[in-house]
């Protein structure tokens, strides 16, 4: 793209796999 | 729903319901300015004088392929996903242990009162420490990895029995399917060989209190004789931290009204060695001298500014460092469950007193209306655990459409109960100060990708 440039490919839509594993806070 | 903001020369647009960051040029950022209120030949039309049509349309065409691509103007979809979370099941899987109510040192601004918790002064037993121990394992379902943390007042005024609660958490690993995380936090001042080479083997993250510049520290950290303690703590930590290959540690300071340039701290204490650091605002009633004010936003947002600044600066010159608050992950981070229920105090989460008794977490610790239960008879106060259980981004009106909600989740329940009385709103001057360091953190991943 000319105009914009991504950072990030990850997409929050696709975490919706709660499992309560990770560490106590926030922001595989 | 789209953050744009410039910062340190970069326009960046933030999809908040992806959790996608752009970096744009001018035109960009102007057009998705308009693009959700103005057709496409509104937006030509708006802008003609700053740009030629050709970038326009280009632009707009660019942002299209990204909203199509789930990238930008992401509706929210996770108000339903989040549901009746009041009904849900929890467990605990974290304990603050107290082990000690007492402390060495009379920090100023200590919300423990000098480790007493508007109580008593007084050291958690073996066989208290076990009993929660034996809380948390029972309590945890199926999770395997639980945390304990020793606190206080000043854990290690009571630390054989720190070591007796490790060894006896590693017993238990061999009986039950967990996993035990200890950690510690500490002022330093009785810290020694034995107690490092412990803290090395067995605690997965060390929590060393300072606030900085020695002037500074000594202010607001002296002992009960008044005299300062930075002399004392600076070289243990030093070594401390590099005993640990500076990693696995903090040094963790707090700044107030009486030192707004904190920049300078983060930096004193980067200069002396330091790699993991946190610097932190105090959180006080505005009645106390040194509490947070409003009109102390400008000059803090400015110094968070300077800080990012340095920060790649010095990461580009190879002498890099963390900093607790701009540390954000943009490629992986929590699933979204993680960051609409926030730190989980009262349900996932729990306090302990040297005498067993239950509190959603440290800072409601002496409050009698915050009493949970105890670890002999578990969690009592249902009606409590339930409050906090219908805690998230969607119960809070100030936090349902602020763009930080994913990174902040929500803010801490104590300081909202502090200021406003309950537990469902939030801190204003802490929400001000988190969205500029959401803001600062993305903009230095923005400056640093540029190099790569």
């Amino acid at each position: 793209m000319k105009h914009i440039k991504t950072l990030n490919t990850k997409k929050l839509q696709h975490t919706v796999k709660g499992c309560g594993e990770c560490q106590t806070s926030v922001g595989k | 729903m789209v953050h744009q903001y410039k910062n340190n020369g970069y326009n960046i647009v933030l999809d908040v319901n992806s959790g996608a960051v752009h970096v744009v040029d001018d035109i960009a950022y102007d057009v998705a300015l308009l693009y959700e209120e103005v057709p496409a030949d509104g937006i030509v039309d708006r802008l003609r004088e700053k740009y030629t049509p050709e970038e326009i349309k280009e632009a707009i065409a660019e942002i299209t392929q990204l909203k199509e691509a789930g990238e930008l103007f992401t509706p929210d979809e996770y108000e339903d996903v989040v549901g009746d979370w009041k009904g849900r099941e929890t467990v605990v899987k974290a304990l603050c242990l107290h082990i000690a109510h007492d402390c060495n040192l009379s920090c100023r601004y200590c919300f423990a009162q000098e480790g007493e918790y508007h109580g008593k002064r007084e050291l958690m037993s073996v066989e208290t420490g076990k009993a929660a121990l034996d809380f948390l394992i029972a309590q945890s379902g199926n999770r395997r990895n639980l945390e304990v943390d020793f606190f206080g007042g000043e854990p290690t005024l009571n630390f054989e029995v720190v070591k007796e609660l490790v060894a006896y958490g590693r017993e238990q690993e061999k009986l039950h399917p967990k996993k035990f995380r200890f950690t510690l936090t500490t002022n330093g001042v009785l810290l020694n060989q034995e107690i490092m080479d412990f803290a090395n083997r067995e605690m997965a993250n060390v929590v060393l209190s300072i606030d900085g510049r020695k002037e500074v520290n000594d202010h607001m950290r002296p002992f009960p004789n008044g005299a300062g303690s930075y002399d004392v703590i600076v070289p243990k930590f030093q070594k401390f931290a590099d005993s640990r290959n500076q990693e696995n540690y903090y040094v963790r300071g707090t700044f107030t009204h009486h030192n707004l340039d904190f920049s300078k701290d983060v930096l004193h204490l980067a200069d002396l060695g330091f790699r993991q650091i946190s610097v932190e605002p105090v959180v006080a009633q505005e009645t106390d001298s040194y509490a947070i004010r409003e009109e102390d936003l400008p000059q803090l947002f400015d110094e968070y500014d300077k800080l990012a600044q340095e920060m790649i600066r010095r990461t580009r010159e190879g002498r890099g460092f963390q900093f607790f608050h701009f540390m954000i992950d943009l490629e992986g981070g929590p699933c979204v469950v993680k960051r609409l229920s926030g730190c989980g105090s009262g349900t996932e989460y729990l306090a302990v007193t040297p005498w067993g008794d239950l509190y959603p977490c440290h800072q409601f610790v002496g409050d009698d209306g915050f009493l949970m239960g105890n670890v002999f008879d578990g969690v009592k106060n249902e009606k409590l655990k339930a409050e906090f259980q219908g805690c998230n981004v969607y119960a809070k009106k100030k936090c349902r459409d602020c763009f930080a909600r994913f990174y902040c989740s929500g803010g801490c329940a104590a300081n909202s109960y502090h200021f406003h009385g309950n537990i469902q709103d939030a801190y204003d001057i802490g929400c001000a100060l988190q969205k500029k360091r959401v803001e600062c953190a993305i903009m230095i991943k923005a400056a640093l990708a540029q190099e790569q």
